[in-house]
């Protein structure tokens, strides 16, 4: 699969999460997203240190800015489950505005085009590094990094272009 | 007949529970590991992966276990279990057999070792929040090919977990399975458990 790039619609696909009563839940990309403007940023891990102390922390600490800039959701997705997800998200107790989901199958990953093969460090096949900047399903941005290093991926870059 | 009482029971209360249900009207197929088998034999080329953090994963370059490490020449106490920050797991299990270090190692047990099919960074950061990193050993079955090899993998899709581990435990000296104990439901420990197995040592 092509990795998504700037003016594709974004494919549709079931992320999850843990309900308020730690219940698995499912829920459709294009229903958070269609008809508005969000941030869909992809880390390797949970629980990796460039996720937990670079990535994840730039969108936390920015998020009121991006809402002021008409950003209405900010999600943050992973291939682990969303009873990982969920602890991991807990572990950013400050967090507001991000929402974390489950791409445990990597199946969302993989349609996107960005999966990372990470099976000689121990996590079996990840997404890449990213941010994408969507208005009602179009990809208005895509910062992809070629693996998980932590360069145009973050925050600070995707403000750039709101 | 069992689809329709399984798709009943995935209709119903938590996901963990319907799951339970399907698992128990479906015929699980026996696990490839018994009394009396060799653990390392049974999974040939399989390693497991310590729980780490990944400045250790860097610094060690990401080594692997294999099994003949853990069990040659030991006596080890092993249960795996369905997932990391998962409900019955973290409430119940672990606890289980972190209350009861003193007593395994009082029997001559070398080591009490965790598994399940996570990353070893996620079982790590799981071991560090049920402070029992100390008195259990945690590692990763991150591609579930330990658990493959012995049999002892459920699809728990339904709760939104994928390929699994049962939940079970065993008695293992010198890489010969003296004891072992599969729940017939993932959710529960009826037989898995800490107590169970302290009196089959």
């Amino acid at each position: 699969m092509a990795p998504i790039a700037v003016g594709d619609v974004i494919p549709d696909g079931t992320l999850a999460f843990l309900d308020n009563d730690n219940k698995p839940q499912s829920v459709s990309i294009h229903s958070l997203s269609k008809g508005k403007k969000v941030i869909i940023f992809g880390v390797p891990g949970a629980f990796t240190p460039t996720c937990s102390l670079k990535h994840v922390p730039g969108f936390i600490e920015r998020a009121e800015e991006l809402k002021g800039k008409g950003v209405d959701e900010i999600i943050c997705i992973s291939v682990n489950d969303p009873f990982v997800m969920k602890s991991w998200a807990n572990t950013f107790p400050e967090n507001k505005h991000v929402t974390f989901l489950a791409d445990g199958s990597a199946k969302y990953t993989h349609d996107l085009g960005l999966e990372l093969d990470l099976t000689d460090k121990g996590l079996g096949i990840r997404s890449k590094r990213f941010a994408l900047l969507v208005e009602d399903l179009k990809v208005k941005v895509a910062n992809i990094e070629s693996g998980g290093e932590f360069t145009v991926s973050s925050a600070e870059e995707i403000i750039k272009a709101l | 007949m069992a689809l329709v009482m399984a798709k009943r029971a995935a209709a119903s209360s938590s996901a963990m529970k319907s799951v339970s249900s399907a698992a128990a009207i479906w015929m699980r197929s026996y696990a490839k590991v018994a009394v009396g088998t060799d653990i390392v034999s049974a999974a040939p080329n399989v390693s497991l992966q310590k729980a780490r953090t990944w400045d250790e994963g860097v610094s060690s370059k990401f080594s692997t276990t294999p099994l003949n490490n853990i069990f040659k020449d030991k006596k080890v106490v092993i249960f795996g279990l369905p997932g990391a920050y998962t409900g019955v797991c973290s409430n119940k299990h672990v606890p289980g057999y972190k209350e009861n270090i003193d007593k395994f190692k009082a029997k001559g047990i070398d080591s009490v070792v965790c598994v399940a099919v996570n990353d070893p960074y996620t079982m790590n950061a799981w071991a560090e929040k049920l402070e029992a990193n100390n008195a259990i050993e945690f590692y990763g079955d991150f591609d579930g090919s330990f658990h493959k090899s012995l049999d002892l993998v459920v699809d728990l899709s339904g709760a939104l977990l994928g390929t699994r581990s049962h939940r079970w435990s065993a008695y293992v000296v010198d890489g010969k399975v003296k004891a072992l104990n599969v729940e017939e439901a993932p959710s529960d420990v009826k037989v898995s458990g800490a107590d169970t197995i302290l009196g089959q040592i």
